[in-house]
């Protein structure tokens, strides 16, 4: 084997980092960067590389490739060489390696990136922006030169591959787990389990029972458990596997006064009492029919088209996404992605959406650095490697991003949220006409996993998203996805699932193996496998970690052994790899070998049954605002209206990160690709306007022609401050109101929960547990009840309990810092592509209306995010009132059907003004409003307010007969016209107070993030 | 000749197979979509077909360069039946990906001659989604575009690869020439990526050869345009790209 080093050089630049120079307000004194790719590899045999294979590596249009010393320009004196850590994912090197296949040749390959940089700074603070800015050291190794040292580094002959040397331990450990309380918990801390005392004491007890002992003894297991059987339960009684907030028994009290015992109720379960019984009680008291599998699987199926059936899952990776951003998203949205392949007998993700809660991206500035805890990365940088790592998964994966949202709120510093969701279509029946919604593990089918090979990758990522982050969280959590890999196990799946190759199918995500054998040896009644079989990327590791590695884009299938050699051929031909690593049995066990040698063997039943429910308290006493842990920004004091401060407000909050166009991030998504997407993120002439609900043509897909599909979203964390029961519904109204805005159909929607929460299990170090809890237990009544009065069940969800940060600041500050409470609901919705709507306004003389009640109150919204208002009366959250909200989204869907309106534009962030100012945006028209009788403050309540169940509607002035009839029942206000002219006009009969350009309010709305 | 036949190539991470497919079968044609692998297989397979879609996508996850490892594998494996079927005047079309992976073939500008051509980083160094205005070349010999009767086209781009750089000191010369030849499809009408005189397309002297970075086959059906459109299902302008190459087949 020969070392050789290759580095390529780019002929012509381009702008890649320009957002880190100096003269662009980068936070670092950088006058110029150059990003240059080097191949590190160690090749067989081969002397010399000719040009044939050098061509592998660039191309001589653009490029230059050097084996040896080449001239560095003048300008640059610093260098930076970022490297991938042992065994992390390098893709770039996976592809170099096939290539070099191609040609016959062998070889290790490893890449990475030299920056030469042009600065200023003193070694110390490139180091900062080396870490901070161009390389993570948890997945990368960064080194930095001053270029005259880096010139004497000799690399060109001096060549180390990054390699992963485990000692080979082939070890089983017993766990004793008959030990002191004080010992159990040492045992639960030292191996990450995460688990309760109580839980480990009934694991212990099942261990201690008579008859377990003598039927291990029986077989030669130890009567102790294995530390691969340990692992195995912490995995699946995982918070993260077995949502035991969720199953707990809470005592629920609500008082002001938090002793009383007057309003005490025992909930048996949130999930049950509040999530399953709702869709169970609307199917029944409303016969909705088109419910086909609900919290069975890895995604809700529902019925909206004759052919297909629709699948939809949204999972979050806030944890990862804290400690790597980009690993964390891209490896978020690819696995949330294989959630929908393994739904079903395999369902094709046709859409993604994307929804992020970040700190703002601006904060800390220089003055403030000192206020973010030591450990937690820069909002900016989480920002932009959440961002990125969509980008790619999306992208490379072929799957359309068609929604999102992204919510800024400092609580978000400690950790961002990062929810991924897709969505998926499966054929209603297979090839022999079973319903292929259903699947089931068959005794003496092979256990087949495909995907790639097992590293130490993402093991303890179950049990670490169960934990709340520290400094020392396990790097080992992290990892980074192949999109490349998943693609052709997506192709392979599609054409296996259509030739029935296979009996059933599952991802492996959180708990790897352990949790998708585990859970299919439930529909069989067991299984045998044997873990040295499975593919490594390297040698060394232990059984159980094979066991619970995370290692991305796997999956295992149930496989009739009469199939195996025609799905390996399939395999092999669209290259995918494919490991027969056992068989499914009925012996009530999972049975693990290495080799010969038993290494574990547990019992199927009291793994998915024994879990131990949590008993919890939880307390409403009110809104409690949460003790603010960072310098609050000034707001400016507004006693008296005048209309000056209307212009100056509406400037303002247009700028505002929550109500700013997305676009410049959202144009980095692919939003078209399947050439499915009809409602597209921005729309219209200017390809500005932002749209409600993003809305797919299913027939590409093989539903029927005039058959779609609307997506939506809504959240509304910082109410959760005040009285998370509103928060709940304003969720679920935004939700709604976002594809009814489309022409969705709100008699056929449905709806997917997503919480959030902040530790809301009471102790020593989380002593307001029980409030969070409250919180929660709010958030589920609020849910229940206008899901229910608007009949639209849930039909999946998912929680993520943990979302605090506990550290310090650079001056031993301790801080906590916990996430609003946060429930995000996204809303699917049948449409007729025929007959849809978008945002902005269509034709100069249409007429403007607000539809919907107007309701007071400014408690909440963007406004008094920036304004102190004297007048406490204002001070109120709008409320809601579902049944005429109801009627008017059914009112609105009709009058889309019959074409009675050219726009129609959903009130939420920022409320009426901006939802009128966003409608001129999508064809550039203007606006000339003229209201009546309105002045002084209460305009402001009017034009600010966030209040739920309100549009912003334009009718062709044909159809205003027809509409003002249709809507007759209902409360709507004219507000004046559409007009050629590009201007924002409003006026009373008395005074002007806004004449403002579109362009000039669309440069303040459109940000760069 | 009676219906022409088309493959359409899938697999190793392209993902554009779908639509191309249904744009071609819109073109009364008859097109299958078939794995790079399945075709490696089975090579005599392009003896029976008279056209090539390389569609758009992420080949080898635009590792080492977009469509560059694509374009090795078609070199090295698939080899004399691949240059058979261009030799016996196959028509091809590349799409963003497909046309990232004909200029790395050489295909593109003129498979007779040394490459001249390449596609570069977009100058914002970014991936990019929006829909764009071009034009065709007046003058332009591809047999691509023969019905296209207007002009200007709209269409979405979505690369990140996408400038189309000419070699280096020889970028008038190789302008001229395509000039000349009326090699040049499509032209943006303004700077999207930073390509040498906005071009977003071209073709091979014989105008059977065809690549661009626009996506004409996500704009078959009004429904699908940035523009909120009432009728759906109206015939949009991409679709003409396919109609055109089925129709010259049909009449050469």
């Amino acid at each position: 084997m020969t070392k050789k080093r290759i580095e390529v050089v780019n002929i012509y630049s381009n702008d890649k980092y320009n957002y880190l120079l100096k003269k662009n307000q980068g936070k670092f004194d950088i006058n110029a960067i150059k990003e240059i790719s080097f191949f590190k590899m160690d090749i067989d045999s081969l002397k010399e590389l000719n040009q044939n294979v050098l061509e592998i590596f660039y191309d001589s249009i653009i490029q230059e490739i050097y084996q040896k010393d080449y001239t560095i320009p003048a300008n640059y004196n610093y260098a930076v060489e970022i490297g991938f850590r042992p065994g992390v994912t390098d893709n770039l090197a996976k592809t170099t390696i096939e290539a070099l296949h191609l040609m016959g040749i062998k070889a290790k390959v490893s890449t990475g990136k030299i920056f030469f940089i042009e600065s200023t700074m003193t070694i110390k603070f490139m180091q900062q922006f080396a870490r901070e800015m161009l390389g993570n050291e948890l997945v990368e190794t960064i080194v930095l030169h001053n270029i005259i040292e880096f010139k004497n580094t000799n690399r060109f002959s001096n060549i180390h591959l990054p390699e992963v040397k485990l000692e080979a331990k082939f070890e089983i450990n017993e766990i004793n787990l008959n030990v002191s309380d004080e010992q159990l918990n040492k045992i639960n801390q030292d191996r990450c389990l995460a688990l309760t005392l109580k839980e480990l004491k009934s694991l212990r007890d099942y261990y201690n029972l008579e008859d377990v002992k003598s039927s291990r003894k029986n077989i030669g297991l130890p009567t102790n458990p294995t530390d691969l059987e340990v692992e195995v339960f912490a995995q699946t009684w995982s918070e993260h596997c077995k949502h035991k907030i969720f199953a707990a028994e809470i005592e629920y009290y609500e008082s002001d006064d938090a002793k009383s015992t007057d309003n005490y109720v025992l909930i048996d379960s949130l999930y049950k009492t509040y999530i399953k019984k709702l869709t169970q009680a609307l199917a029944k008291d409303n016969n909705i029919d088109w419910l086909v599998s609900v919290f069975d699987d890895n995604a809700g199926i529902v019925r909206f088209d004759d052919n297909i059936d629709l699948c939809i899952k949204v999972e979050t990776h806030n944890s990862p996404s804290a400690l790597d951003p980009f690993g964390g998203s891209i490896t978020g949205i690819l696995g949330v992605n294989r959630d929908i392949l393994g739904c079903g007998m395999g369902a094709k993700p046709i859409a993604n959406t994307d929804i992020f809660c970040f700190c703002e991206p601006t904060w800390p500035d220089q003055n403030s650095l000192a206020e973010l805890p030591v450990g937690l990365k820069h909002p900016s940088q989480i920002l932009r490697g959440v961002h990125k790592g969509i980008e790619e998964g999306g992208n490379k994966s072929g799957i359309p991003t068609i929604n999102g949202a992204i919510y800024f709120d400092r609580s978000f510093a400690g950790k961002p949220l990062v929810f991924c969701g897709t969505v998926g279509v499966l054929p209603q029946k297979l090839s022999d006409y079973t319903p292929s919604f259903q699947k089931k593990a068959k005794v003496h089918d092979r256990i087949i996993m495909i995907g790639g090979d097992i590293g130490a990758d993402g093991i303890h990522g179950a049990t670490m998203s169960s934990l709340e982050l520290n400094e020392n969280s396990p790097a080992t959590a992290v990892q980074i996805g192949d999109p490349l890999t998943q693609k052709r196990m997506l192709d392979f799946i599609m054409v296996a699932r259509d030739q029935q190759l296979f009996n059933a199918i599952t991802d492996n995500g959180a708990g790897g193996l352990s949790s998708s054998v585990g859970e299919m040896a439930t529909q069989s009644g067991g299984a045998i496998i044997d873990l040295a079989r499975c593919p490594v990327k390297y040698p060394g590791l232990s059984p159980y970690e094979l066991l619970i590695s995370e290692s991305q884009e796997r999956m295992t299938l149930s496989v009739s052994p009469g199939q195996l050699e025609k799905i390996k051929k399939l395999a092999d031909r669209y290259g995918v790899i494919l490991t027969d690593i056992g068989e499914f049995s009925d012996s009530g066990y999972l049975v693990v070998f290495y080799n010969s040698e038993l290494v574990g063997q547990i019992n199927i039943n009291f793994l998915h049954h024994g879990l131990p429910r949590l008993s919890l308290k939880a307390k409403w006493s009110g809104p409690q605002l949460d003790k603010s842990w960072s310098t609050p920004s000034n707001k400016e004091y507004i006693e008296n209206f005048d209309k000056n401060h209307l212009l100056a407000s509406l400037k303002l909050l247009l700028q505002r990160s929550n109500i700013a166009s997305k676009q410049s991030l959202v144009k980095h998504y692919d939003h078209e690709v399947q050439a499915a997407t009809h409602i597209k993120p921005f729309m219209g002439q200017t390809q500005n306007g932002p749209s409600n609900s993003g809305v797919i043509w299913l027939y590409p897909h093989g539903g029927s022609a005039d058959n779609g599909i609307a997506i939506s979203c809504g959240l509304n964390p910082r109410l959760s401050q005040y009285d998370p029961y509103l928060m709940a519904q304003y969720a679920v109204d935004e939700a709604l109101r976002n594809v009814v805005a489309c022409g969705g159909d709100p008699e056929k929607t449905c709806l997917l929960d997503n919480f959030c929460w902040p530790d809301p299990v009471e102790s020593l170090k989380n002593p307001d547990g029980e409030y969070k809890l409250g919180q929660l237990v709010r958030t589920c009544q609020g849910l229940y009840d206008i899901c229910y009065e608007y009949k639209t069940p849930l039909v999946s969800g998912k929680d993520s309990m943990k979302n605090d940060f506990r550290g310090k600041t650079v001056d031993g500050k301790e801080v906590c810092i916990s996430i609003l409470p946060t429930l995000l609901v996204t809303a699917m919705s049948k449409v007729n592509i025929n007959h849809t709507c978008t945002s902005g306004f269509k034709q100069a003389g249409d007429v403007i209306y607000v539809v919907g009640n107007n309701t007071s109150g400014l408690l909440g919204s963007e406004y008094l995010e920036e304004y102190d208002l004297i007048n406490k009366k204002y001070l109120v959250i709008p409320p809601i009132s579902l049944e005429s909200n109801l009627k008017l989204y059914k009112t609105i869907y009709k009058a889309i059907n019959q074409n009675l309106l050219a726009s129609c534009h959903d009130i939420s962030d920022g409320g009426m003004l901006i939802s009128l100012v966003e409608s001129m945006f999508e064809n550039n028209l203007g606006a000339h409003l003229n209201i009546f009788g309105w002045e002084n403050i209460d305009l402001i309540n009017l034009l600010y307010n966030e209040g739920p169940g309100r549009f912003i509607v334009s009718v062709p002035k044909v159809y205003q007969g027809d509409f003002e009839k249709q809507f007759g029942n209902l409360t709507f206000l004219k507000l004046g016209q559409v007009t050629q002219n590009a201007k924002l006009r409003f006026e009373n009969d008395n005074d002007v107070f806004i004449n403002e350009d579109i362009s000039t309010l669309a440069s303040l709305w459109k940000k760069e993030f | 000749m009676s219906q022409p036949k088309f493959i359409i190539l899938s697999g190793d991470g392209i993902n554009c197979e779908n639509e191309t497919k249904l744009a071609f079968s819109n073109s009364n044609c008859e097109a299958k979509i078939v794995h790079i692998n399945e075709l490696l297989e089975n090579p005599t397979m392009l003896r029976n077909v008279q056209g090539l879609a390389l569609p758009g996508g992420f080949s080898f996850g635009d590792e080492l360069g977009s469509g560059q490892v694509l374009s090795l594998k078609i070199k090295y494996k698939l080899k004399d039946h691949f240059n058979d079927f261009i030799f016996k005047g196959g028509a091809v079309i590349g799409i963003c990906n497909g046309f990232q992976v004909l200029l790395k073939l050489g295909l593109l500008p003129d498979y007779k001659k040394e490459r001249t051509i390449s596609l570069d980083h977009n100058v914002s160094g970014k991936f990019i989604n929006r829909w764009v205005t071009i034009y065709k070349h007046p003058q332009t010999i591809c047999k691509w575009t023969v019905l296209l009767e207007d002009l200007s086209i709209n269409l979405p781009i979505r690369h990140g690869e996408g400038r189309i750089v000419y070699q280096k000191n020889l970028e008038t010369t190789i302008h001229n020439n395509l000039l000349k030849n009326g090699q040049i499809v499509f032209q943006y009408n303004e700077n999207v990526n930073g390509s040498y005189e906005n071009i977003a397309g071209i073709c091979d002297p014989t105008g059977l050869i065809f690549g661009l970075m626009p996506h004409p086959e996500a704009y078959l059906y009004e429904g699908l345009n940035h523009i909120h459109q009432k009728e759906f299902f109206k015939k949009a302008k991409g679709q003409l790209i396919f109609d055109s190459i089925v129709h010259y087949l049909k009449n050469a």
